[in-house]
């Protein structure tokens, strides 16, 4: 038998199990998210049932009221992250660009790869002795602080790849064209990497979002985002709300992850 | 004539190894001086630092008399042009084209004007909106051209910048560059480790060998530098010539010495 013959009676039942596969991984991708989603309006769903006997609109309203600090919670997450996310790219780049060029890259690349080798949670049990001492322990600054170091390191690895002999030829073609440094960075650099820069922001962001024992740790449970109040709900057995604190919890990430395909994907 | 660029006794290390050695040059204004050398031979390392983004370790660069040790690369008025285009990828081929001005903040009328006659000269005009990676390599080419000239620098140096291009928009490119070299009335140094080439474009010869360079008085006395192998070159032109009956061999061909203005733009 031909490979040809082979490709033409073994192609339909290929595409046929791509097709299942697919399917397979949709569901498994989307399941979780439709519980999570039926959860946050069920009343009253109880072993063995499939689906809640009736439907309640109210936990996500009380979002919005104070009294479950919810809204709170999501915008001090979305502050936490942003600020993380800008100043870990910004000083990535700025990190990046000097270690590309340095002669001893592999000693500094420890330092980078660092925080991960040993996990956040350890990463924050060291910086917590000296938070105290400075008395950043359970403060927002101290919070946003540890976990720009843990982001840091990441943004400098990721924006490393930027900087090669093209970006530099770039770099130095602009100055004998007349631009002085700062001209250099506002005109050619930033614009230039703005792709990547878009995705580091991206990833830089979802670490802080996600970040849990770094903040518990540091914040001393006094600065309350996101993953911290989810926790609480889930301790405090209260399936429901915990639902509702996680629903707000993966919004805002497919929210950027929906324009990141819009924007990002299409221009790298 | 009166020297526009001086460089004296230029040194340069690099670890043990000495990649120019006490290298001396001179170049008048409105003159091209072609620099041939091998791949290792101090070549880009001498137009970097000519141009202010490499340091030497002992000697001195001096344009129109003034020494350029403590000049920053944008205040010198030397432009430096690669192999490869280097056109900014987030910049269409106007913008390109225009940053020289952009960046000394000229008059956006004068911008729009300015570097629509210098796409037109280049035959850039239909490509002014299109992006750098929708140009071919000559047309890229042609484009950082237009983006050295528009600032009008005092020298043009360019290292290999033909290298990357297919022979025949490579023979267009010289010819280009002859023409507008010669109107724009630039003094350049021309870096390439082909001999034709260095022929075609130089009015000054010199070959760097080793960090150690060489002016030439004249070409007759380039060509019988005996490691540039010209009479190897020129000997198995005229034995093929010889030993071949075919009749494009037979036609007169224009001589390639001859400068002459009518070259097509590619």
């Amino acid at each position: 038998m031909s490979t040809a013959q082979r490709i033409a009676l073994h192609g339909p039942w290929r595409r046929q199990l791509v097709k299942l596969g697919g399917c397979i991984v949709a569901v498994s991708a989307l399941l979780p998210l439709i519980y999570l989603a039926l959860l946050t309006v069920a009343d009253r769903w109880q072993a063995p049932r499939l689906l809640p006997e009736g439907l309640r609109l109210d936990r996500l309203s009380n979002v919005l009221s104070s009294s479950t600090g919810l809204l709170e919670s999501l915008l001090l997450s979305l502050f936490i992250g942003g600020l993380v996310a800008a100043g870990s790219t910004a000083l990535g780049f700025v990190t990046s660009r000097q270690l590309a060029y340095t002669r001893r890259l592999r000693l500094w690349l420890l330092l980078a790869y660092l925080p991960f080798a040993i996990s956040p949670v350890v990463l924050a049990t060291c910086l917590l002795f000296v938070f105290i001492k400075v008395h950043l322990s359970g403060t927002l600054l101290g919070v946003i602080l540890a976990q720009i170091m843990l982001a840091y390191g990441f943004a400098t690895i990721l924006l490393l790849g930027l900087w090669n002999p093209h970006k530099q030829g770039l770099e130095q073609v602009a100055r004998t064209l007349g631009a002085n440094p700062r001209q250099v960075w506002m005109q050619v650099l930033i614009p230039a990497s703005l792709p990547l820069l878009r995705v580091c922001f991206f990833q830089t962001f979802l670490i802080s979002w996600a970040q849990y024992g770094l903040t518990a740790l540091i914040g001393s449970g006094k600065v309350r985002t996101l993953p911290l109040r989810v926790f609480d709900y889930a301790m405090e057995a209260d399936p429901a709300y915990a639902a509702v604190a996680g629903l707000l919890l993966i919004v805002p990430p497919l929210a950027l992850l929906w324009i990141e395909r819009r924007i990002v994907f299409k221009v790298v | 004539m009166s020297s526009l660029l001086q460089v004296e006794a230029l040194s340069r290390r690099f670890g043990n190894e000495a990649v120019l050695h006490s290298v001396q040059l001179t170049l008048a204004a409105e003159q091209t001086m072609s620099i041939l050398g091998r791949s290792g031979s101090g070549k880009t390392t001498l137009l970097k630092i000519i141009a202010g983004l490499e340091s030497s370790d002992t000697g001195s660069v001096l344009l129109n008399g003034n020494n350029l040790a403590n000049v920053p690369p944008e205040q010198r008025g030397i432009v430096y042009l690669y192999q490869e285009p280097l056109l900014f990828p987030h910049l269409s081929t106007f913008e390109n084209v225009a940053f020289g001005l952009r960046v000394r903040h000229t008059n956006n009328a004068e911008v729009q004007a300015r570097t629509r006659e210098m796409l037109g000269e280049l035959g850039l005009n239909e490509h002014a909106r299109k992006m750098p990676h929708e140009l071919s390599g000559g047309q890229r080419q042609r484009a950082a051209f237009g983006r050295a000239l528009i600032v009008q620098p005092r020298l043009l140096l360019l290292d290999e910048p033909f290298g990357a291009l297919d022979g025949e928009t490579r023979t267009a490119m010289q010819a280009l560059y002859r023409r507008v070299v010669r109107e724009h009335r630039i003094a350049t140094l021309f870096v390439t480790h082909d001999l034709k080439e260095a022929i075609l474009v130089g009015d000054r010869y010199a070959y760097l060998s080793k960090g150690q360079l060489t002016q030439y008085p004249n070409l007759a006395a380039f060509l019988t530098e005996p490691d540039i192998r010209a009479a190897d070159e020129i000997h198995f032109w005229t034995s093929l010539a010889a030993q071949t009956s075919h009749p494009s061999l037979a036609i007169p061909r224009p001589d390639p010495l001859v400068k002459t203005p009518q070259e097509q733009v590619p």
